[in-house]
Protein backbone atom coordinates (compact mmCIF):
# COMPACT_ATOMS: atom_id res chain seq x y z
CA UNK A 1 0.00 0.00 0.00
CA UNK A 2 1.59 3.65 -1.11
CA UNK A 3 0.45 6.75 1.12
CA UNK A 4 1.43 10.18 -0.71
CA UNK A 5 -0.11 13.69 -0.97
CA UNK A 6 -1.59 15.02 -3.59
CA UNK A 7 -1.81 19.30 -4.19
CA UNK A 8 -3.79 21.14 -6.46
CA UNK A 9 -1.40 23.97 -6.41
CA UNK A 10 -4.29 26.63 -5.46
CA UNK A 11 -3.51 30.31 -4.10
CA UNK A 12 -5.78 30.78 -1.60
CA UNK A 13 -6.00 33.92 0.70
CA UNK A 14 -5.74 32.77 4.66
CA UNK A 15 -9.13 33.48 5.90
CA UNK A 16 -7.81 33.62 9.81
CA UNK A 17 -5.34 36.81 8.32
CA UNK A 18 -6.29 37.78 4.87
CA UNK A 19 -2.89 36.99 3.65
CA UNK A 20 -2.72 35.73 0.18
CA UNK A 21 0.91 34.28 -0.80
CA UNK A 22 2.46 35.39 -3.92
CA UNK A 23 2.49 32.54 -6.46
CA UNK A 24 6.58 31.80 -5.75
CA UNK A 25 5.76 31.58 -2.38
CA UNK A 26 3.46 28.75 -3.08
CA UNK A 27 5.15 27.38 -5.87
CA UNK A 28 8.07 27.04 -3.68
CA UNK A 29 5.77 25.86 -1.05
CA UNK A 30 4.35 22.87 -2.64
CA UNK A 31 8.17 21.87 -3.38
CA UNK A 32 8.75 22.38 0.84
CA UNK A 33 5.76 19.78 1.03
CA UNK A 34 7.16 17.28 -1.84
CA UNK A 35 10.26 17.49 0.47
CA UNK A 36 9.03 16.82 3.45
CA UNK A 37 6.27 14.22 2.17
CA UNK A 38 9.99 12.27 1.76
CA UNK A 39 10.95 12.61 4.54
CA UNK A 40 8.23 11.78 7.00
CA UNK A 41 8.31 8.45 5.39
CA UNK A 42 5.50 8.64 2.28
CA UNK A 43 5.80 6.92 -1.07
CA UNK A 44 4.15 9.24 -3.32
CA UNK A 45 3.83 13.22 -4.54
CA UNK A 46 1.69 14.04 -7.12
CA UNK A 47 0.98 17.74 -8.54
CA UNK A 48 -1.97 19.15 -10.24
CA UNK A 49 -2.35 20.73 -13.70
CA UNK A 50 -3.89 23.84 -13.88
CA UNK A 51 -3.53 26.98 -16.78
CA UNK A 52 -6.11 29.32 -14.57
CA UNK A 53 -5.65 31.31 -11.60
CA UNK A 54 -5.92 30.84 -8.80
CA UNK A 55 -3.57 27.68 -9.67
CA UNK A 56 0.03 27.83 -9.57
CA UNK A 57 1.27 24.44 -11.37
CA UNK A 58 0.75 25.10 -14.92
CA UNK A 59 4.17 22.52 -15.67
CA UNK A 60 4.40 19.52 -13.85
CA UNK A 61 7.54 18.48 -15.01
CA UNK A 62 9.58 21.16 -14.18
CA UNK A 63 8.28 21.04 -10.87
CA UNK A 64 8.71 17.14 -10.44
CA UNK A 65 12.11 17.56 -11.82
CA UNK A 66 13.31 19.81 -9.48
CA UNK A 67 11.66 17.36 -6.78
CA UNK A 68 13.28 14.52 -8.63
CA UNK A 69 16.99 16.15 -7.71
CA UNK A 70 16.27 17.09 -3.96
CA UNK A 71 14.55 13.36 -2.99
CA UNK A 72 15.38 9.97 -3.31
CA UNK A 73 12.82 7.36 -3.16
CA UNK A 74 9.75 9.64 -3.60
CA UNK A 75 7.89 8.59 -6.57
CA UNK A 76 6.22 11.62 -8.42
CA UNK A 77 3.26 11.81 -9.76
CA UNK A 78 0.59 14.00 -11.13
CA UNK A 79 -3.01 14.79 -10.15
CA UNK A 80 -4.04 15.14 -12.47
CA UNK A 81 -1.84 15.45 -16.24
CA UNK A 82 -4.58 16.80 -18.64
CA UNK A 83 -5.02 14.34 -21.11
CA UNK A 84 -7.64 16.06 -23.11
CA UNK A 85 -5.51 19.18 -23.97
CA UNK A 86 -1.74 18.35 -23.58
CA UNK A 87 -0.37 17.18 -26.99
CA UNK A 88 -0.25 13.39 -26.69
CA UNK A 89 3.61 13.44 -27.90
CA UNK A 90 4.20 16.24 -25.60
CA UNK A 91 3.51 13.92 -22.57
CA UNK A 92 5.11 10.63 -24.25
CA UNK A 93 8.26 12.76 -24.31
CA UNK A 94 8.29 15.50 -20.97
CA UNK A 95 7.16 12.35 -19.05
CA UNK A 96 9.91 9.85 -20.66
CA UNK A 97 12.45 12.57 -19.72
CA UNK A 98 11.38 12.90 -16.14
CA UNK A 99 11.40 9.01 -15.93
CA UNK A 100 14.90 9.19 -16.94
CA UNK A 101 16.12 12.07 -14.41
CA UNK A 102 14.11 10.52 -11.52
CA UNK A 103 15.66 7.07 -11.62
CA UNK A 104 12.23 5.34 -12.71
CA UNK A 105 10.57 7.18 -9.70
CA UNK A 106 7.54 8.40 -12.24
CA UNK A 107 4.51 7.72 -12.74
CA UNK A 108 0.94 9.69 -14.26
CA UNK A 109 -2.36 10.57 -13.10
CA UNK A 110 -4.38 11.11 -16.15
CA UNK A 111 -8.10 13.30 -16.27
CA UNK A 112 -10.05 15.67 -17.63
CA UNK A 113 -9.86 18.04 -15.06
CA UNK A 114 -10.18 21.42 -16.39
CA UNK A 115 -12.90 24.13 -16.88
CA UNK A 116 -14.41 25.02 -20.11
CA UNK A 117 -12.22 27.98 -21.09
CA UNK A 118 -9.47 26.15 -21.23
CA UNK A 119 -10.16 23.75 -23.63
CA UNK A 120 -10.45 26.55 -26.62
CA UNK A 121 -7.18 28.37 -25.09
CA UNK A 122 -5.29 24.91 -26.37
CA UNK A 123 -7.32 24.35 -29.63
CA UNK A 124 -10.09 21.81 -28.05
CA UNK A 125 -13.46 21.80 -27.12
CA UNK A 126 -14.93 20.61 -23.67
CA UNK A 127 -17.52 18.65 -25.35
CA UNK A 128 -15.05 16.13 -26.90
CA UNK A 129 -13.55 15.33 -23.45
CA UNK A 130 -14.19 11.84 -23.45
CA UNK A 131 -13.21 11.40 -26.84
CA UNK A 132 -9.81 13.62 -26.52
CA UNK A 133 -9.33 11.27 -23.34
CA UNK A 134 -9.46 8.09 -25.86
CA UNK A 135 -7.96 9.18 -28.50
CA UNK A 136 -5.01 10.85 -27.07
CA UNK A 137 -4.07 8.15 -24.24
CA UNK A 138 -4.14 5.64 -27.11
CA UNK A 139 -1.52 7.62 -28.97
CA UNK A 140 0.44 7.86 -25.54
CA UNK A 141 0.27 4.07 -25.39
CA UNK A 142 1.78 3.63 -28.51
CA UNK A 143 4.54 6.36 -28.61
CA UNK A 144 5.60 4.96 -25.27
CA UNK A 145 5.86 1.17 -26.80
CA UNK A 146 6.52 1.72 -30.24
CA UNK A 147 10.01 3.28 -31.31
CA UNK A 148 8.46 4.17 -34.68
CA UNK A 149 4.93 5.39 -34.95
CA UNK A 150 2.69 5.91 -38.03
CA UNK A 151 -0.49 7.25 -36.85
CA UNK A 152 -3.42 9.06 -37.62
CA UNK A 153 -6.34 10.72 -35.57
CA UNK A 154 -9.11 13.29 -35.25
CA UNK A 155 -7.55 15.62 -33.09
CA UNK A 156 -3.86 15.67 -34.23
CA UNK A 157 -1.99 16.32 -36.95
CA UNK A 158 -1.12 12.79 -37.99
CA UNK A 159 2.60 11.25 -37.63
CA UNK A 160 4.52 9.33 -40.07
CA UNK A 161 7.66 7.49 -39.14
CA UNK A 162 8.10 9.28 -35.40
CA UNK A 163 10.23 8.25 -32.60
CA UNK A 164 9.37 9.94 -29.34
CA UNK A 165 12.53 10.53 -27.62
CA UNK A 166 13.95 9.58 -24.95
CA UNK A 167 12.72 6.21 -25.42
CA UNK A 168 10.90 5.21 -21.89
CA UNK A 169 13.52 4.26 -19.31
CA UNK A 170 14.61 0.41 -19.64
CA UNK A 171 11.91 0.14 -22.21
CA UNK A 172 9.33 0.54 -19.83
CA UNK A 173 6.31 3.24 -19.78
CA UNK A 174 5.27 5.11 -16.29
CA UNK A 175 2.72 3.30 -14.98
CA UNK A 176 -0.23 5.67 -15.65
CA UNK A 177 -3.87 5.43 -13.53
CA UNK A 178 -7.08 6.93 -14.63
CA UNK A 179 -8.72 9.91 -12.37
CA UNK A 180 -12.41 9.95 -12.54
CA UNK A 181 -15.02 11.16 -10.03
CA UNK A 182 -18.07 10.57 -12.26
CA UNK A 183 -17.54 9.10 -15.63
CA UNK A 184 -18.23 5.39 -16.40
CA UNK A 185 -16.05 6.06 -19.83
CA UNK A 186 -13.21 7.06 -17.79
CA UNK A 187 -13.15 4.05 -15.29
CA UNK A 188 -13.82 1.67 -18.30
CA UNK A 189 -10.61 2.85 -19.95
CA UNK A 190 -8.82 2.05 -17.38
CA UNK A 191 -10.29 -0.97 -16.87
CA UNK A 192 -9.64 -2.12 -20.91
CA UNK A 193 -5.84 -1.31 -20.37
CA UNK A 194 -5.35 -3.20 -17.22
CA UNK A 195 -4.16 1.03 -15.88
CA UNK A 196 -5.19 2.25 -12.23
CA UNK A 197 -8.04 3.60 -11.38
CA UNK A 198 -8.02 6.68 -8.71
CA UNK A 199 -11.52 7.80 -7.75
CA UNK A 200 -10.83 11.44 -5.87
CA UNK A 201 -13.64 10.66 -3.74
CA UNK A 202 -13.21 13.76 -1.54
CA UNK A 203 -16.32 15.86 -2.31
CA UNK A 204 -18.46 12.23 -2.76
CA UNK A 205 -20.04 9.97 -0.07
CA UNK A 206 -19.18 7.20 0.43
CA UNK A 207 -21.89 4.89 -1.70
CA UNK A 208 -20.96 6.70 -4.95
CA UNK A 209 -17.05 6.08 -4.87
CA UNK A 210 -18.05 2.34 -4.19
CA UNK A 211 -20.21 2.70 -7.10
CA UNK A 212 -17.69 3.63 -9.44
CA UNK A 213 -14.70 1.86 -7.87
CA UNK A 214 -17.01 -1.71 -7.85
CA UNK A 215 -17.46 -1.09 -11.86
CA UNK A 216 -14.28 -0.31 -12.47
CA UNK A 217 -13.17 -3.76 -10.91
CA UNK A 218 -15.75 -5.70 -12.98
CA UNK A 219 -15.06 -3.92 -16.05
CA UNK A 220 -11.17 -5.37 -15.33
CA UNK A 221 -11.97 -8.61 -14.26
CA UNK A 222 -14.00 -8.32 -17.77
CA UNK A 223 -11.04 -7.42 -19.93
CA UNK A 224 -9.39 -10.59 -18.43
CA UNK A 225 -6.49 -8.55 -16.37
CA UNK A 226 -7.47 -10.83 -13.14
CA UNK A 227 -9.88 -10.89 -11.02
CA UNK A 228 -11.94 -7.81 -9.48
CA UNK A 229 -10.13 -7.69 -6.28
CA UNK A 230 -6.79 -7.20 -8.14
CA UNK A 231 -7.88 -4.11 -9.86
CA UNK A 232 -5.07 -1.48 -9.28
CA UNK A 233 -7.31 1.34 -6.78
CA UNK A 234 -6.27 4.52 -5.18
CA UNK A 235 -8.34 7.00 -3.24
CA UNK A 236 -8.28 10.68 -1.92
CA UNK A 237 -8.53 11.93 1.36
CA UNK A 238 -8.41 15.16 3.31
CA UNK A 239 -8.04 15.89 6.98
CA UNK A 240 -6.77 17.78 9.53
CA UNK A 241 -5.21 16.99 12.59
CA UNK A 242 -4.22 18.05 16.27
CA UNK A 243 -3.77 15.51 18.92
CA UNK A 244 -7.08 16.77 20.50
CA UNK A 245 -9.79 17.02 18.28
CA UNK A 246 -11.34 19.91 19.83
CA UNK A 247 -8.59 22.16 18.87
CA UNK A 248 -8.55 20.83 15.24
CA UNK A 249 -12.01 21.62 15.10
CA UNK A 250 -11.32 25.42 16.41
CA UNK A 251 -8.39 25.68 13.93
CA UNK A 252 -9.49 24.06 10.93
CA UNK A 253 -13.57 25.65 11.26
CA UNK A 254 -12.56 29.38 9.57
CA UNK A 255 -10.57 27.82 6.88
CA UNK A 256 -13.42 25.18 5.86
CA UNK A 257 -16.08 28.24 6.37
CA UNK A 258 -14.42 30.11 3.54
CA UNK A 259 -12.34 27.82 1.66
CA UNK A 260 -13.58 28.38 -1.87
CA UNK A 261 -14.30 24.42 -2.31
CA UNK A 262 -16.25 24.06 0.90
CA UNK A 263 -17.26 27.21 2.20
CA UNK A 264 -20.25 28.94 2.10
CA UNK A 265 -22.38 24.90 2.01
CA UNK A 266 -22.99 22.94 4.26
CA UNK A 267 -21.57 22.81 7.98
CA UNK A 268 -18.30 21.41 8.77
CA UNK A 269 -20.14 18.81 10.72
CA UNK A 270 -22.28 17.66 7.56
CA UNK A 271 -19.20 17.61 5.70
CA UNK A 272 -17.26 15.46 7.36
CA UNK A 273 -20.08 13.27 8.07
CA UNK A 274 -20.62 12.65 4.04
CA UNK A 275 -17.55 12.84 2.80
CA UNK A 276 -13.82 11.77 3.72
CA UNK A 277 -12.75 14.95 5.68
CA UNK A 278 -11.69 14.18 9.00
CA UNK A 279 -11.08 17.13 11.07
CA UNK A 280 -10.02 15.52 14.67
CA UNK A 281 -7.62 13.52 16.10
CA UNK A 282 -4.66 11.26 14.78
CA UNK A 283 -6.90 8.41 15.69
CA UNK A 284 -10.14 9.71 14.16
CA UNK A 285 -7.96 10.26 10.62
CA UNK A 286 -6.58 6.70 11.42
CA UNK A 287 -10.24 5.32 11.90
CA UNK A 288 -12.33 7.34 8.97
CA UNK A 289 -9.14 6.10 5.97
CA UNK A 290 -9.31 2.57 7.49
CA UNK A 291 -13.60 2.71 7.09
CA UNK A 292 -12.30 3.41 3.34
CA UNK A 293 -11.77 -0.41 2.75
CA UNK A 294 -15.09 -1.20 3.46
CA UNK A 295 -16.63 0.36 0.51
CA UNK A 296 -13.51 0.23 -1.88
CA UNK A 297 -12.20 -3.07 -0.78
CA UNK A 298 -8.17 -3.88 -0.25
CA UNK A 299 -6.69 -1.47 -2.64
CA UNK A 300 -3.04 0.17 -3.56
CA UNK A 301 -2.51 4.08 -3.29
CA UNK A 302 -3.55 6.19 -0.68
CA UNK A 303 -3.37 10.08 -1.84
CA UNK A 304 -4.12 12.79 0.74
CA UNK A 305 -4.89 16.34 0.30
CA UNK A 306 -3.24 18.35 3.23
CA UNK A 307 -2.40 21.75 1.35
CA UNK A 308 -5.51 22.74 1.48
CA UNK A 309 -8.47 25.97 1.98
CA UNK A 310 -5.36 28.27 2.36
CA UNK A 311 -3.53 26.61 5.19
CA UNK A 312 -0.35 28.27 5.54
CA UNK A 313 3.11 26.15 5.13
CA UNK A 314 4.32 26.08 8.67
CA UNK A 315 0.91 24.39 9.57
CA UNK A 316 1.07 22.21 6.80
CA UNK A 317 4.16 21.31 7.88
CA UNK A 318 2.92 20.07 11.14
CA UNK A 319 -0.09 18.14 9.74
CA UNK A 320 2.96 16.53 7.84
CA UNK A 321 4.73 15.44 10.84
CA UNK A 322 1.59 14.33 12.36
CA UNK A 323 0.69 12.23 9.30
CA UNK A 324 3.92 10.51 9.11
CA UNK A 325 4.94 10.17 13.04
CA UNK A 326 1.18 8.85 14.07
CA UNK A 327 -0.99 8.06 10.84
CA UNK A 328 0.67 6.35 8.04
CA UNK A 329 2.79 3.81 10.13
CA UNK A 330 -0.60 2.17 11.84
CA UNK A 331 -2.43 2.70 8.80
CA UNK A 332 0.37 0.71 7.02
CA UNK A 333 -0.07 -1.88 9.98
CA UNK A 334 -3.81 -1.83 10.03
CA UNK A 335 -4.13 -1.77 6.03
CA UNK A 336 -1.64 -4.85 6.00
CA UNK A 337 -4.14 -7.14 8.15
CA UNK A 338 -6.06 -9.79 6.71
CA UNK A 339 -5.21 -7.92 3.16
CA UNK A 340 -5.84 -11.24 0.73
CA UNK A 341 -2.48 -12.97 -1.00
CA UNK A 342 -3.71 -12.28 -4.56
CA UNK A 343 -3.94 -8.70 -4.00
CA UNK A 344 -1.16 -6.97 -5.48
CA UNK A 345 1.29 -3.92 -4.56
CA UNK A 346 0.88 -0.65 -6.51
CA UNK A 347 2.80 -1.36 -10.05
CA UNK A 348 6.73 0.74 -10.10
CA UNK A 349 9.28 1.15 -12.21
CA UNK A 350 10.75 -1.82 -10.73
CA UNK A 351 7.98 -4.36 -10.44
CA UNK A 352 7.17 -3.37 -14.36
CA UNK A 353 10.61 -4.31 -15.16
CA UNK A 354 10.74 -7.26 -13.40
CA UNK A 355 7.54 -8.32 -14.72
CA UNK A 356 8.80 -7.05 -18.42
CA UNK A 357 12.14 -8.90 -17.97
CA UNK A 358 10.25 -11.96 -16.75
CA UNK A 359 7.75 -11.68 -19.99
CA UNK A 360 10.94 -11.10 -22.29
CA UNK A 361 12.71 -14.71 -20.56
CA UNK A 362 9.18 -16.82 -21.33
CA UNK A 363 9.25 -15.32 -24.99
CA UNK A 364 12.84 -16.37 -25.52
CA UNK A 365 12.21 -20.06 -23.68
CA UNK A 366 9.14 -19.97 -25.93
CA UNK A 367 11.27 -19.80 -29.26
CA UNK A 368 13.93 -21.52 -28.16
CA UNK A 369 11.68 -24.43 -27.95
CA UNK A 370 10.22 -23.76 -31.08
CA UNK A 371 13.40 -23.19 -33.16
CA UNK A 372 14.38 -26.87 -30.90
CA UNK A 373 11.17 -28.51 -32.73
CA UNK A 374 12.23 -26.89 -36.05
CA UNK A 375 15.57 -28.46 -35.88
CA UNK A 376 13.74 -31.93 -34.51
CA UNK A 377 11.22 -31.58 -37.57
CA UNK B 1 -44.97 -0.37 -10.52
CA UNK B 2 -43.26 2.41 -9.01
CA UNK B 3 -44.53 5.70 -9.03
CA UNK B 4 -42.57 9.45 -7.70
CA UNK B 5 -44.62 12.26 -7.28
CA UNK B 6 -42.61 15.18 -7.11
CA UNK B 7 -44.28 17.99 -5.70
CA UNK B 8 -42.54 21.91 -5.12
CA UNK B 9 -45.43 23.36 -3.05
CA UNK B 10 -44.53 25.01 0.03
CA UNK B 11 -47.33 25.83 2.36
CA UNK B 12 -49.03 22.96 4.54
CA UNK B 13 -52.00 22.38 3.71
CA UNK B 14 -50.64 22.86 0.01
CA UNK B 15 -52.91 22.91 -3.19
CA UNK B 16 -49.79 21.61 -5.21
CA UNK B 17 -49.79 18.46 -2.97
CA UNK B 18 -53.56 18.41 -3.42
CA UNK B 19 -53.73 18.56 -7.06
CA UNK B 20 -50.13 15.76 -6.66
CA UNK B 21 -52.35 13.16 -4.69
CA UNK B 22 -55.44 13.78 -6.45
CA UNK B 23 -53.04 12.96 -9.75
CA UNK B 24 -51.61 9.84 -7.96
CA UNK B 25 -54.50 8.11 -6.84
CA UNK B 26 -56.21 8.52 -10.25
CA UNK B 27 -53.04 7.16 -12.07
CA UNK B 28 -53.46 3.88 -9.15
CA UNK B 29 -56.83 3.51 -10.48
CA UNK B 30 -56.36 3.72 -14.39
CA UNK B 31 -53.23 1.73 -14.19
CA UNK B 32 -53.13 -2.37 -15.51
CA UNK B 33 -51.07 -3.23 -12.73
CA UNK B 34 -50.64 -2.25 -8.85
CA UNK B 35 -48.63 0.88 -8.61
CA UNK B 36 -46.56 2.22 -5.21
CA UNK B 37 -47.04 5.70 -5.00
CA UNK B 38 -44.11 7.58 -3.02
CA UNK B 39 -44.00 11.31 -2.83
CA UNK B 40 -40.90 13.56 -2.84
CA UNK B 41 -41.90 16.80 -1.31
CA UNK B 42 -38.94 19.63 -2.84
CA UNK B 43 -40.03 21.69 0.49
CA UNK B 44 -38.21 19.36 2.30
CA UNK B 45 -35.36 19.14 0.74
CA UNK B 46 -35.05 22.53 0.05
CA UNK B 47 -31.33 23.43 1.69
CA UNK B 48 -29.54 19.96 0.64
CA UNK B 49 -31.02 21.25 -2.89
CA UNK B 50 -28.72 24.53 -2.46
CA UNK B 51 -25.39 22.20 -0.72
CA UNK B 52 -25.70 20.12 -3.84
CA UNK B 53 -25.91 23.20 -5.91
CA UNK B 54 -22.51 24.65 -4.33
CA UNK B 55 -21.11 21.39 -3.23
CA UNK B 56 -21.61 18.87 -6.01
CA UNK B 57 -22.71 16.27 -4.34
CA UNK B 58 -26.62 15.56 -2.65
CA UNK B 59 -27.19 14.92 0.85
CA UNK B 60 -28.45 11.62 2.23
CA UNK B 61 -32.18 12.59 1.79
CA UNK B 62 -32.10 14.25 -1.74
CA UNK B 63 -29.78 11.38 -2.74
CA UNK B 64 -32.77 8.92 -1.63
CA UNK B 65 -35.16 11.16 -3.82
CA UNK B 66 -33.10 10.89 -6.62
CA UNK B 67 -32.67 7.37 -6.45
CA UNK B 68 -36.45 6.74 -6.19
CA UNK B 69 -36.61 9.72 -9.29
CA UNK B 70 -34.12 7.35 -11.09
CA UNK B 71 -35.71 4.41 -10.34
CA UNK B 72 -39.65 5.25 -10.93
CA UNK B 73 -41.69 3.96 -13.91
CA UNK B 74 -43.45 6.92 -14.13
CA UNK B 75 -43.52 10.40 -13.06
CA UNK B 76 -45.85 13.21 -11.80
CA UNK B 77 -44.48 16.71 -11.37
CA UNK B 78 -46.36 19.34 -10.35
CA UNK B 79 -45.00 23.12 -9.10
CA UNK B 80 -46.85 26.35 -7.74
CA UNK B 81 -46.58 29.27 -10.74
CA UNK B 82 -43.85 31.63 -9.50
CA UNK B 83 -43.17 34.44 -12.19
CA UNK B 84 -45.07 33.22 -14.81
CA UNK B 85 -42.93 29.67 -14.56
CA UNK B 86 -41.92 26.91 -12.49
CA UNK B 87 -40.57 27.92 -8.64
CA UNK B 88 -36.77 27.90 -8.80
CA UNK B 89 -36.67 24.99 -5.71
CA UNK B 90 -38.66 22.75 -8.37
CA UNK B 91 -36.19 23.96 -11.20
CA UNK B 92 -33.01 23.27 -8.89
CA UNK B 93 -34.52 19.78 -7.95
CA UNK B 94 -34.22 18.87 -11.50
CA UNK B 95 -31.18 20.51 -11.95
CA UNK B 96 -29.02 18.37 -9.56
CA UNK B 97 -30.50 14.96 -10.69
CA UNK B 98 -28.65 13.27 -13.16
CA UNK B 99 -28.93 14.38 -16.13
CA UNK B 100 -30.05 10.79 -17.69
CA UNK B 101 -32.01 10.29 -14.93
CA UNK B 102 -35.11 10.70 -16.97
CA UNK B 103 -34.41 9.57 -20.17
CA UNK B 104 -37.08 7.08 -22.12
CA UNK B 105 -38.91 7.79 -18.40
CA UNK B 106 -43.05 8.98 -18.50
CA UNK B 107 -43.99 12.32 -17.32
CA UNK B 108 -47.21 13.66 -16.21
CA UNK B 109 -46.64 17.88 -16.14
CA UNK B 110 -49.04 19.55 -13.33
CA UNK B 111 -49.06 23.01 -11.96
CA UNK B 112 -51.08 25.74 -9.37
CA UNK B 113 -51.68 29.01 -9.96
CA UNK B 114 -53.79 32.03 -8.46
CA UNK B 115 -55.07 32.54 -11.65
CA UNK B 116 -56.24 30.40 -15.16
CA UNK B 117 -54.60 33.16 -17.09
CA UNK B 118 -50.72 31.18 -16.19
CA UNK B 119 -52.49 28.08 -17.56
CA UNK B 120 -49.64 28.10 -20.72
CA UNK B 121 -46.79 27.72 -18.15
CA UNK B 122 -47.40 23.75 -19.21
CA UNK B 123 -46.88 24.33 -22.12
CA UNK B 124 -43.52 26.89 -22.37
CA UNK B 125 -42.02 26.00 -19.43
CA UNK B 126 -42.71 22.62 -18.27
CA UNK B 127 -42.77 20.49 -21.50
CA UNK B 128 -39.65 22.13 -23.04
CA UNK B 129 -37.93 21.43 -19.16
CA UNK B 130 -39.19 17.91 -19.98
CA UNK B 131 -38.48 17.52 -23.31
CA UNK B 132 -34.59 18.72 -22.59
CA UNK B 133 -34.20 16.45 -20.35
CA UNK B 134 -35.62 13.28 -22.53
CA UNK B 135 -38.38 12.56 -20.47
CA UNK B 136 -41.61 11.59 -22.37
CA UNK B 137 -44.21 13.96 -21.48
CA UNK B 138 -48.06 12.47 -21.54
CA UNK B 139 -50.15 15.38 -23.22
CA UNK B 140 -52.47 16.23 -21.51
CA UNK B 141 -51.02 18.47 -18.68
CA UNK B 142 -53.22 19.57 -15.59
CA UNK B 143 -53.11 23.35 -14.44
CA UNK B 144 -55.38 24.32 -11.75
CA UNK B 145 -55.78 27.87 -10.90
CA UNK B 146 -57.93 28.63 -7.77
CA UNK B 147 -61.09 29.00 -9.43
CA UNK B 148 -60.94 25.03 -10.45
CA UNK B 149 -61.06 23.50 -7.18
CA UNK B 150 -65.17 24.56 -7.29
CA UNK B 151 -65.98 24.35 -11.27
CA UNK B 152 -66.31 21.46 -13.33
CA UNK B 153 -63.72 20.22 -15.64
CA UNK B 154 -60.69 19.23 -13.50
CA UNK B 155 -61.73 16.03 -12.48
CA UNK B 156 -61.77 15.14 -16.51
CA UNK B 157 -58.69 16.94 -17.09
CA UNK B 158 -57.03 14.86 -14.29
CA UNK B 159 -58.23 11.30 -15.45
CA UNK B 160 -57.20 11.91 -19.29
CA UNK B 161 -54.07 12.87 -17.84
CA UNK B 162 -53.81 10.03 -15.41
CA UNK B 163 -54.91 7.63 -17.96
CA UNK B 164 -51.94 8.66 -20.76
CA UNK B 165 -49.52 8.14 -17.91
CA UNK B 166 -50.41 4.77 -16.93
CA UNK B 167 -50.32 3.84 -20.45
CA UNK B 168 -46.87 4.70 -20.81
CA UNK B 169 -45.41 3.09 -17.35
CA UNK B 170 -45.16 -0.52 -18.11
CA UNK B 171 -42.59 1.04 -21.52
CA UNK B 172 -40.41 3.29 -18.99
CA UNK B 173 -36.90 3.21 -19.35
CA UNK B 174 -35.09 2.64 -15.74
CA UNK B 175 -31.71 3.19 -14.90
CA UNK B 176 -29.83 0.92 -12.34
CA UNK B 177 -25.54 1.83 -12.35
CA UNK B 178 -23.57 3.23 -14.30
CA UNK B 179 -24.21 1.97 -18.19
CA UNK B 180 -21.16 0.17 -20.12
CA UNK B 181 -20.09 1.47 -22.88
CA UNK B 182 -17.60 -1.27 -24.33
CA UNK B 183 -14.17 0.76 -24.85
CA UNK B 184 -13.65 -0.84 -27.75
CA UNK B 185 -16.55 0.52 -29.53
CA UNK B 186 -15.48 4.37 -28.06
CA UNK B 187 -12.04 4.04 -29.75
CA UNK B 188 -13.55 2.69 -32.92
CA UNK B 189 -15.96 5.65 -33.15
CA UNK B 190 -12.99 7.80 -33.10
CA UNK B 191 -11.16 6.25 -36.37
Amino acid sequence: MQFGIFTVGDVTPDPTTGRTPTEGERIKAMVAIAQKAEEIGLDVFATGEHHNPPFVPSSPTTMLGYVAARTESLILSTSTTLITTNDPVKIAEDYAMLQHLADGRVDLMMGRGNTGPVYPWFGQDIREGINLAIENYALLRRLWREDVVDWEGKFRTPLQGFTSTPRPLDGVPPFVWHGSIRSPEIAEQAAYYGDGFFHNNIFWPADHTKRMVEFYRKRYAHYGHGTPEQAIVGLGGQVFMRKNSQDAVREFRPYFDNAPVYGHGPSLEDFTEQTPLTVGSPQQVIEKTLSFREYAGDYQRQLFLMDHAGLPLKTVLEQLDLLGEEVVPVLREEFAKGRPAGVPEAPTHQSLLTAARKAGEKKAEGKKAEDKKEAVA
Amino acid sequence: MRLVVVSAGLSVPSSTRLLADRLAAAVQRQASAPVDVEVVEVRDLAVEIAHNLTNGFPGKKLAAAQDAVAGADGLIVVTPVFSASYSGLFKSFFDVLDKEALVGKPVLIAATGGTGRHSLVLEHALRPLFAYLRAVVVPTGVYAASEDWGAEGLAERIERAAQELAALMPLAVRREGPAVVPFADQLAALQ
